[in-house]
């Protein structure tokens, strides 16, 4: 059972390295442009062993952490401080949502402006990407919760904390980490491209650089490097703590 | 909550508005005037003005939104006539479902501008490469959610209209194209989207116009305000495509065919 479910995710890939393996190995499509798999596994291995590779997965990952560190909480924190007030909510609604539309890659220019090339403006990036889709996704999430619930612990005597604790930040936390997601899909895409322009280390680096001296089978070890991460993150971080979510603080039979 | 309310509220919404942008804007030109930064750091609200009124006349801006638009369009028109059918056609056979699946994940979780590097190897510093990297990033959420919507219709429909007699062409047409309708839209929101973005990096990075070229571009002699104007365009072409067209789509075909079972 588990074998097979083993062999169903991976043997799309082996034909796909294969069909890849054959085109190039036909001699159709020079080196430089289409490198074989093997080429390209060899370029992994050496990147891997001098430590590049680390380096570079480091780097980028070490922005994502910190951006996520900073941002996360202090977006929920004033998220559910603006959507205490509802009418505030609903002014700032709209222009949450515009800084949304704009985060990501589109704050580079400014960045650099503002902080140099260098890490300050890669960080900045990220800090809002993050942060923006966060706090709109708790707002969103914190005006979603039905009054009744927090009505009927005002009933029995509860506090604004025990309304705030126990009722809208449990209440929102599905729509939070919903937010997470797409902050952190957002966000991981926006790093590749900042990295590309505005510093020397970190896996948008590593490709962009690559592509200066045309080393194709660099730029593939990036890719799939990316690839890999993002779905690692997925399946270990995003989906577990979605699933748990959604389980225990869920609103769906409430709602329904 | 009558009608009454309702216009009151809105009118009362629009009130705060105008004063929360009046007093935004305001603060803005304080503090662009008062504090003790180079003009270039923070460009008071009226260089922004003067910027959008120099690049209207001179005729740049409105290029360079015309091709920006142009190649997102583009995107767009072909991951709904390619994307789409090839996403359903994938979704019909449980096979092949299975085949695609991991590869359209994989290939959907790595975006275009990741792509960008090689496809500079492959095609040089061109429009080529450009529309590449946005086509890809828009295609790959599309075919994939397509793909998923089909197989996401509950088995029990698709056997209903075959006890009934219904022909293949008839189960297509009826259940599984309206029943996917709802992933395709979420599909195209979530394609575009960030294709919208990986077109401003990749105009940035190639450099042939567009919003992503003018406002990089306007970095390296401190154009400030025009960086300010470019973003804020960027900004508003998204938030009018998202809540005018996409959003509206999305939560249409989610009320019309969603297939959520309660």
């Amino acid at each position: 059972m588990r074998a097979a479910t083993v062999l169903r995710g991976t043997l799309p890939f082996a034909v796909l390295v294969g069909a890849w393996a054959l085109v190039a190995g036909a001699g159709a499509v020079p080196a430089m442009f289409l490198p074989p798999p093997a080429d390209v596994a060899r370029v992994a291995w050496e990147l891997a062993r001098d430590g590049a590779l680390a380096l570079h997965v480091a780097a980028s990952l070490a922005r994502v952490l910190v951006a996520v560190a900073v941002s996360v909480p202090l977006a929920v924190a004033l998220g559910v401080l603006v959507a205490l007030h509802r009418r505030l909510a609903a002014v700032a609604e709209p222009i949450v949502a515009f800084f949304n539309a704009l985060s990501g890659i589109a704050w580079l220019p400014l960045a650099v402006t503002w902080f140099g090339l260098g890490w300050a403006s890669v960080t900045f990036i990220m800090f809002n990407t993050v942060f923006f889709l966060v706090f709109f996704n708790t707002l969103v999430g914190v005006r979603l919760v039905p009054r009744l619930f927090e009505h009927a612990v005002l009933t029995l005597g509860g506090s604004r904390r025990h309304v705030i604790l126990h009722v809208l930040l449990p209440g929102a936390l599905p729509s939070i980490v919903t937010g997470l997601r797409l902050s952190l899909g957002f966000g991981w895409r926006a790093l590749i491209a900042a990295e590309m322009i505005a510093t020397s280390t970190g896996l948008g680096f590593l490709i962009y650089n690559a592509a200066n001296f045309h080393q194709s089978d660099t730029i593939l070890v990036g890719i799939v490097t990316i690839g890999v991460l993002w779905l690692l993150t997925d399946r270990l971080v995003l989906q577990p703590l979605e699933r748990r979510t959604i389980e225990r603080w869920g609103l769906v039979a409430a709602g329904s | 909550m009558s009608g009454g309310r309702a216009a009151t509220g809105r009118w009362e919404l629009a009130a705060a508005w105008a004063f929360v942008l009046g007093t935004g804007t305001a603060a803005w030109a304080l503090a662009a005037a008062a504090l003790p930064l180079p003009a270039y750091y923070l460009p008071p609200p009226t260089a922004v003005l003067g910027a959008l009124a120099e690049l209207v006349v001179k005729g740049i801006l409105p290029l360079y939104v015309a091709e920006s638009l142009r190649r997102i369009l583009l995107a767009a028109l072909v991951a709904l006539g390619v994307g789409v059918p090839l996403g359903l056609l994938l979704g019909m056979s449980r096979r092949l479902a299975d085949f695609a699946y991991p590869l359209l994940n994989f290939f959907q979780s790595v975006s275009g501008i990741a792509w960008l590097p090689l496809m500079l190897v492959w095609f040089g510093f061109g429009e080529r490469t450009i529309l590449v990297a946005v086509n890809y990033t828009v295609f790959f959420p599309v075919i994939f959610n397509a793909m998923l919507g089909v197989r996401s219709v509950p088995r029990l429909y698709v056997d209903a209209l075959r006890t009934l007699g219904a022909s293949r062409g008839r189960i297509v047409r009826d259940v599984l194209v309206p029943g996917a309708l709802p992933a395709i839209a979420t599909g195209m929101r979530l394609g575009l989207a960030y294709g919208w973005r990986a077109l401003i990096a990749a105009e940035m990075l190639v450099g042939a116009h567009g919003l992503g070229f003018m406002i990089f571009s306007a970095q390296a002699f401190h154009l400030t305000a025009r960086i300010m104007l470019g973003m804020g365009i960027i900004g508003l072409l998204w938030v009018v495509l998202d809540y005018v067209l996409l959003r509206p789509l999305e939560e249409a075909t989610i009320a019309r065919w969603g297939l959520v079972q309660r």
